[in-house]
């Protein structure tokens, strides 16, 4: 595979805008193959792709699939570009870190997925607690974990509320470090947040700018 | 064809219930805990809601059921209490003595790929005891809302049927308001999702939730203009807020009934409320209906 010795950051950004989940990954291994420069090859290449893929999001060209199948291209080179990125610079510290996961009574998975996806891809350390996740949970791993952020994702009105107990149980907490936390899914608001001392994400790919907000 | 079918066929517009989960929370209902299980736990209070909605001018009420897949069901180590839930689901919105009685059928929670890992034989399997139990239950039709996915609601579709055998089934299916049109979160455009759930053999479509009654009167129009079987309206009461520390919908009762009322002359067949709403906003477009007078 001649051309792919050197895969040029618009071919990073079309694998992950187009949702090639091997491509992507094919590239990001000829990146490393090549001795190419890994931290270019995410922000020059295969990061301006997920952002546009969340921009034919926000404008209604793209749908829910096309949008989790570009993140999952996006994660599949960052599995791959992660390790080296490493090794590279040890240096290199993640943004924070952040343990997500959706509220008791909540099976729905997938804002919450896309959002731990889109966060790890932008530098953060992300525990995924998975869905149906106990308040007393969120908390523990968060203390366990010494976590800058709980991202809490409710998507029915009924558990919505249980976002609450979790920002009062995190409150109560007396933890070495006490985390933000940040909150989304179809029924929350800003002013929901607002009124349990949370901080709100519309969407997943604006979860990323609020969690570079809090601890900016 | 069933007295349900006949009636929405010919009009005049069905008046059905709106939010039932919420009313729960109300109730004390607690958070996280799932609104089906108070049909065994809480029978009063179900029936309650359910008496408050025929009260308010419902002639079509919907059982306690949303989440009583037992997918969900699992969820809260339910799933072995289906065919209970369902059965008493069903007796306590028949002794509120509205005129008709739906079993409602949500989605199953899980996502088939690329956004899950959900397996299409699960569901259907889901969806078919949830279909043998509504059988029994003594419902006059069955309706699936809610729906963002076009293949769920399908395989709800096919498996509710085959075990459900002789009951009209109603779909209704959730659509964003996107540059190009309304489609659902996957990306189902209005007109031919719809339409592709008549040819599947359902009496009636529509739309339900996720829009606020502005929208879906835009929605009911484009959809209207393409489909010349029933539709069901069921928009939610605005958008969701915070009010002294409770969750509530924006919009007002008689906003939303002035918003809908006009729906009824153009020949959709069904209108009632999703999130948000309550008895009063049923009361509220059942007077601008004139049907108040009638009770």
């Amino acid at each position: 595979m001649g051309a792919m010795n050197h895969p040029s950051h618009a071919e990073m950004s079309a694998a992950v805008i187009e949702g090639r989940i091997e491509r992507a990954r094919d590239i990001a291994r000829s990146v490393i193959a090549s001795g190419a420069d890994v931290v270019a090859a995410i922000e020059s290449g295969f990061a301006p792709g997920i952002r546009r893929v969340g921009e034919l999001w926000e404008e209604g060209e793209y749908f829910l699939p096309e949008l989790v199948q570009g993140a999952e291209a996006m994660k599949a080179a960052m599995e791959i570009l992660r390790p080296a990125l490493k090794a590279g610079s040890a240096a290199r510290a993640p943004k924070g870190r952040i343990v997500i996961g959706t509220v008791r009574g909540d099976l729905h998975d997938i804002g919450k997925g896309l959002v731990a996806t889109l966060l790890a891809a932008s530098g953060f350390e992300v525990h995924d607690l998975g869905n149906d996740v106990a308040v007393e949970e969120f908390v523990a791993r968060a203390d366990q974990l010494g976590a800058d952020i709980v991202a809490a994702s409710a998507l029915l009105t009924t558990t919505m509320t249980v976002q609450r107990d979790l920002a009062r149980a995190l409150a109560a907490g007396r933890p070495a470090k006490r985390p933000r936390l940040l909150i989304g899914g179809a029924p929350t608001t800003p002013a929901w947040a607002a009124e349990i001392g949370a901080a709100h994400a519309e969407n997943a790919h604006r979860a990323v700018r609020v969690a570079e907000g809090l601890l900016g | 064809m069933s007295a349900i079918v006949d009636r929405l066929r010919r009009g005049p517009t069905l008046l059905l219930d709106g939010a039932f989960g919420t009313m729960l929370l109300s109730r004390g209902l607690p958070a996280g805990r799932p609104p089906e299980a108070w049909a065994l736990e809480r029978p009063e209070e179900v029936s309650a809601v359910h008496r408050a909605y025929v009260g308010a001018g419902s002639e079509a009420i919907h059982t306690s059921t949303f989440g009583a897949n037992p997918i969900r069901l699992a969820l809260f180590g339910l799933a072995e209490r289906c065919e209970e839930i369902h059965a008493a689901a069903g007796r306590l919105a028949q002794s509120a003595q509205a005129r008709f009685v739906i079993a409602d059928v949500g989605p199953t929670g899980v996502y088939l790929p690329p956004i899950g890992d959900a397996d299409p034989e699960m569901i259907h399997a889901a969806f078919a005891r949830q279909g043998r139990a509504i059988a029994r239950a003594g419902v006059d039709a069955i309706h699936i809302e809610t729906m963002t996915d076009l293949r769920e609601a399908r395989i709800a579709l096919r498996a509710l049927s085959e075990n459900a055998p002789g009951l009209p089934l109603f779909a209704s299916l959730s659509f964003d308001r996107k540059k190009r049109g309304f489609f659902t979160l996957m990306g189902d455009p209005l007109v031919p999702a719809l339409s592709e759930m008549l040819e599947m053999g359902a009496a009636a479509v529509g739309a339900n939730c996720a829009l606020a009654s502005r929208d879906i009167l835009d929605l009911a129009r484009e959809a209207r203009a393409a489909i010349g079987d029933p539709l069901i309206i069921q928009p939610n009461a605005g958008q969701p807020g915070v009010r002294d520390g409770h969750l509530v919908y924006d919009q007002r009762p008689e906003e939303f009934a002035a918003d809908l009322a006009p729906l009824a002359g153009e020949g959709i067949a069904a209108l009632g409320g999703c999130c948000g709403t309550d008895p009063r906003f049923i009361e509220a477009l059942g007077r601008l209906l004139g049907r108040r007078e009638s009770r």
